[in-house]
């Protein structure tokens, strides 16, 4: 329930213009759309929906998804 | 230092000019472009920009606003004691351009006139330094002008403005409080890395670049800007600063009428707001149709959004801004019978 909640808080803060399928397992350099945007809008997800602050080097760092869902503390 | 309050300096005005010239985000681009350039008009806010044109230079705004400014105020010219410009877009790298409209604005030639090197921070780190000076003693009435020309046709973000401020000595002046803090550990974040001593400008520099044909031509001249790092900044410096400065001057959140911040992006505002919880009416905003106006931006939004307000009643303002140095500066300012002509164009 919490990675399905996060996951649809993740196309939201990446706002995707075509619709992608994404799992915890997909790669975020491979998601068609991904790009400097993206990433900031996944950092203010963190900030306004998780309360935690993330920088560029943890978004640097994420391979999958659910590396960054594995950020949550 | 980092707080800290000055006396006997009051708020007189502020005058703000933009070109005329408007860009769209949305429709002043590649076609191709078009559903690319509308997601990052959802995502940062700005849809259109002012843009200067060739000739012009943020002095030539500085100027228009500063001689509004003074037709408004009807103060005499030779009462100017000092005359502060804030720009990192001068009209030369020598000599400074305070000196050089100390002359175009007909001062005294014992007016005080020098620059200042900050951009989005700058607006509050320019009132204390003016005010400073004010409240000294030696400086009845000054000028502080405050922008810069950073727009391009290409970019996004920036947008052009030039903004004038007049802080004049008055016994009768409520306190303004301050909070001003730099860390150049993170200078590489916002960086226009070629033309001083570290990298003067070749012929290399000079030639445009593309990393595909779909990408927009860049110059390796241009500004570096870390996104992410700066939203990071922002995001978790300006709100524990702005509470810095409340609680420093005994001013509960809710006595401030506006909380006017550097117009960044959407993103960075957005985030600041919430995790302040303030509302969106005390927070006024001129992302959308004046894009990021660097140190002027706080000006921009008070002449655009509040110049009714500020000229009927009083108001208890605050200001802050961040950005490139990296340094950020924020300031709790009541502006009472002070005189705001409206948004010059030129």
């Amino acid at each position: 329930m919490k990675a399905q909640r996060f996951i649809e808080n993740f196309l939201m803060a990446t706002d995707f213009q075509k619709p992608v399928e994404v799992t915890l397992d997909s790669e975020i350099r491979n998601l068609p759309e991904w790009d400097s945007l993206a990433a900031l809008g996944v950092i203010v997800m963190f900030n306004t929906e998780y309360n935690q602050v993330i920088d560029g080097n943890h978004i640097h760092n994420a391979v999958t998804v659910n590396d960054l869902f594995l950020l949550l503390a | 230092m980092s707080t800290s309050t000055l006396y006997n300096v009051r708020f007189a005005g502020m005058a703000t000019c933009v070109p005329k010239t408007t860009l769209s985000n949305l429709t002043d681009c590649n076609p191709q472009l078009r559903s690319q350039r509308e997601r990052l008009v959802r995502n940062i806010g700005i849809e259109f920009r002012r843009i200067n044109q060739p000739w012009q230079c943020f002095s030539d705004l500085a100027f228009d606003a500063a001689e509004k400014l003074l037709e408004s105020l009807d103060w005499e010219r030779q009462e100017i004691d000092a005359l502060i410009v804030v720009t990192q877009s001068p009209d030369y790298l020598a000599p400074a351009t305070a000196i050089i409209l100390q002359d175009r604005l007909g001062l005294s030639t014992s007016t005080i006139a020098f620059d200042v090197n900050l951009g989005c921070s700058g607006y509050p780190f320019g009132l204390h330094l003016l005010g400073a000076m004010i409240a000294a003693g030696g400086v009845k009435k000054g000028l502080l002008l405050v922008g810069d020309k950073s727009a391009t046709v290409d970019g996004t973000l920036f947008s052009d403005a030039g903004t004038a401020t007049a802080l004049e000595f008055s016994e009768q002046a409520p306190p303004m409080f301050f909070d001003l803090n730099s860390d150049g550990s993170g200078f590489r974040a916002i960086l226009l890395p070629v033309g001083g001593g570290r990298e003067p400008v070749n012929i290399s520099h000079l030639v445009p670049f593309r990393r595909n044909e779909h990408d927009e031509w860049r110059s390796s001249a241009a500004l570096i800007l870390d996104g992410p790092a700066v939203l990071s900044f922002s995001t978790t410096t300006v709100p524990p600063a702005v509470c810095k400065l409340l609680e420093y001057a005994q001013v509960p959140m809710h006595e401030v009428d506006y909380f006017v911040f550097h117009q960044a992006n959407r993103m960075i505002n957005e985030t600041i707001r919430k995790r302040l919880g303030l509302p969106e009416e005390k927070v006024p905003s001129t992302l959308r149709d004046f894009g990021n106006t660097s140190g002027a931006s706080l000006p921009v939004t008070m002449t655009v959004r509040l110049r009714e307000s500020l000229e009927a009643k009083a108001n208890r303002v605050l200001l802050s801004g961040f950005g490139i140095g990296l340094s950020w500066g924020t300031c709790l300012v009541d502006i009472e019978g002070a005189c705001f002509p409206a948004l010059v164009e030129s």
